[in-house]
């Protein structure tokens, strides 16, 4: 069982170098770190179940194992439970026959009454038995067909199937999100583990002993949790499975674009798993800065309503304004690229106009796992580009004849605030979706939603991060919103670097930097963490 | 390597006129054995003749049969993903059975896409697909009536596979009651 008090230490760029003994062949590992991921920094990975890098070590699945001399001789030890120190002579599979037989015994253990249900389980293709068998198991099966597979966990579970074998268990409703299959669970307690020490509710605990382990809720307690579809991610096998994405698509034939979560100002770095033009779920992308492995489940089902109530693509054409002041109004969704091309559609029009950006939504506290409550995502990107906070335009909208929304839905958001706009005459509103502004709007423009283009963002870290275009946009004639406001400018931007470019004029800090120096898990800009 | 030499022709071939009598005597000959002695002749006169096929032939699919009906495919993707013409769409859902977790809701095989190899029989897990239906006529007059739906693969009887064991289990088959009662065992 795990406490509270062995989060693994990572090794960081600053780690100091130690020198170990590798096979006998001597390597400078990261020194402040465990076994593991000292080995994985030098490219030997380990097999293992139960260890996560963001998770307290357990230790219990001694699948990790490797030899390390000692003044005993060589002794078996857990990778991901050992320190590194200076000298130490480590074994790996590579020279230990020893190892290779633990591990494969181990993973053989394992596999005794673990269902064969690959074919039909959600994690096939992503499954970590599956590449610990793959790499440390290969073993032929042991099994004798007259006893099969035998289920001990959860007694009331329990059935016996066509073949006559003792199962258990496939589906028990955990939670209004998470169906449990006790059979397939390998009682690694990494979820045990996540709502424990990450989510900070233990809901999840081991019940029984032995081969008799299962996972199960408190009596008459659901998992109920803002982030406990977070345990579907940390299982390594396929028994925490998540409703919305139950049998929806086998995992090896989903695509996978990298992008940056939008509806909050820390940025999640996510995976948009997409096939056939669709986006079938969402996953945490690990950033150790911004959001570790951790995803809330409201930006984790936010893409349910993606595709719902889209605008469809119209002719952009340029817009001639009264003489009167120009409100230019930018949502939280709105990147870098799109509010440079609106400070551009500002320096055209003259001094009557005016940006603003931000949302009348109320800013939350942030949760420490993988939100900071505010709902505008690119607060910092508009403050860097001189925008000023939206509660300063709602105080004099009076002044305004003309008012420019962008992904911004004001009327929708607060429905006080639609007496006042409503006095404003000439009002043009771009967006992806269909919203309350677009219905209010004299003027209404369809354009491309965040998940759907290419661009950059500054999170609350002040870490400007890359959003990625996931090629499932119901219309492809779609304008992005950077290219329609730069051509109601007056010149269009016709990629995303260009925009960006024209940001880096706008904001010294992004001057000089292009996408490729971006890396995948952001840069801190100057200035270091806001 | 073997080297042949073509022979030149003789006198008589040169002439011409001989050779080519020679070839219309053999057209003539097929010509009356044709309208005399047709039943020698290997042609099958399709379609009142069929052809005879095994069972190993890889013809039209069928879905096999659970004793209580509901097809035996577990919507695993396996044959989709071994299909080199990607001509098999499946949809899976939850299943009602409690014993059970995956059942298909649409199965699609577009047989004018499909190449007849036979990878998706040999990677389906539980012997769902099968190829021995003997059907190797495909006339439809819509591109669509050639997409064989879970309807039309499920739509055998058992009695045209009186050989087959697993055919049996199915309704409607000679070993469909004693199948039931194993299958129809008490749920704890």
């Amino acid at each position: 069982m795990s406490n509270y008090y062995n989060m693994p230490k990572l090794p960081t760029e600053n780690s100091p170098k130690v020198e170990i003994f590798v096979d006998d062949k001597p390597v400078m590992v990261p020194g402040d770190t465990n076994l593991l991921e000292a080995l994985k920094a030098v490219g030997i990975e380990t097999p293992h179940v139960c260890y996560h890098p963001y998770l307290p070590v357990s230790g219990n699945c001694r699948q990790c194992l490797v030899e390390q001399e000692g003044p005993r001789g060589r002794m078996l030890v857990i990778a991901c439970y050992t320190p590194v120190a200076p000298g130490m002579k480590i074994y790996t599979p590579a020279s230990s026959a020893r190892v290779k037989n633990a591990r494969k015994a181990t993973q053989e253990f394992m596999l005794v009454n673990h269902p064969l249900d690959c074919p039909i389980c959600d994690k096939a293709g992503e499954c970590t038995l599956q590449e610990n068998y793959m790499e440390a198991g290969q073993n032929e099966s042991r099994m004798r067909p007259e006893y099969g597979k035998n289920y001990h966990g959860n007694p009331a579970h329990q059935f016996i199937d066509a073949k006559g074998q003792l199962r258990g268990g496939k589906h028990v409703d955990l939670g209004p999100r998470v169906l449990l299959d006790e059979e397939r669970c390998v009682q690694c307690d990494r979820c045990v583990r996540f709502m424990r020490s990450i989510a900070g509710s233990e809901q999840l605990q081991l019940a029984g002993r032995a081969d008799h382990t299962y996972i199960t809720t408190f009596p008459g307690e659901k998992l109920d949790h803002e982030y406990d579809l977070c345990v579907t991610d940390v299982c390594p096998v396929g028994a925490m499975t998540a409703k919305y994405f139950r049998f929806q698509k086998r995992v090896w034939l989903l695509s996978h674009t990298p992008t940056i979560s939008m509806d909050d100002s820390l940025g999640a770095n996510i995976w948009l798993d997409h096939a056939d033009g669709h986006i079938y779920r969402v996953m945490p992308r690990c950033n150790p800065e911004v959001n570790r492995s951790w995803l809330s489940n409201t930006s984790r089902l936010a893409f349910q309503n993606f595709d719902k109530n889209r605008l469809p693509s119209m002719g952009v054409h340029k817009v001639t304004f009264g003489n009167g002041k120009i409100a230019l109004v930018v949502g939280g969704t709105c990147t870098l690229e799109d509010l440079a091309a609106l400070r551009m559609l500002k320096d055209s029009l003259g001094d009557r106009a005016e940006i603003f950006g931000g949302s009348l939504l109320k800013v939350g506290a942030p949760d420490g796992i993988a939100k900071s409550g505010d709902p505008v995502a690119n607060r910092a990107g508009m403050k860097l580009l001189g925008f000023a906070d939206v509660s300063e335009f709602m105080k004099r909208a009076s002044e305004f004849e003309s008012l420019v929304t962008v992904n911004a839905d004001l009327f929708g958001e607060d429905p006080s605030a639609a007496k006042m706009l409503e006095k404003i005459n000439c009002r043009v509103a771009l967006s992806p979706f269909d919203d309350a502004t677009v219905k209010e709007a004299s003027i209404a423009i369809g354009v491309r939603h965040w998940s759907e283009v290419q661009g950059t963002m500054v999170n609350s870290l002040n870490i400007l991060q890359k959003l990625n275009a996931c090629p499932v946009c119901p219309d492809e004639a779609l304008w992005t919103p950077y290219a329609a406001l730069s051509y109601m400018a007056g010149k269009k931007f016709e990629c995303a670097s260009e925009a960006f470019k024209k940001a880096g004029e706008y904001a010294p800090v992004l001057a000089g930097l292009t996408y490729d120096a971006i890396k995948n898990t952001g840069k801190l800009l100057e200035g270091g963490n806001a | 390597m073997r080297v042949i030499k073509q022979k030149p022709m003789t006198w008589g071939e040169r002439l011409y006129i001989f050779e080519a009598l020679r070839g219309l005597f053999t057209t003539i000959k097929h010509a009356a054995r044709g309208l005399f002695r047709y039943e020698t002749l290997p042609t099958i006169s399709y379609p009142e003749g069929q052809p005879e096929v095994r069972n190993t032939y890889r013809a039209k699919h069928r879905l096999m049969l659970r004793p209580d009906g509901t097809p035996r495919c577990v919507a695993c993707g396996m044959c989709a993903a071994a299909c080199p013409a990607h001509c098999i769409f499946i949809e899976a859902t939850a299943s009602d059975d409690p014993r059970i977790e995956k059942k298909v809701k649409r199965f699609d095989i577009d047989h004018l896409t499909c190449v007849f190899c036979g990878l998706c029989v040999e990677a389906c897990p539980v012997d769902a697909l099968r190829m021995d239906t003997k059907e190797i006529v495909f006339e439809h007059r819509t591109r669509d009536e050639f997409v064989a739906t879970l309807e039309t693969l499920t739509a055998w009887n058992p009695k045209d596979y009186p050989d087959d064991e697993q055919s049996q289990v199915a309704p409607g088959g000679t070993k469909n009651a004693e199948a039931r009662k194993v299958w129809g065992m008490e749920v704890k």
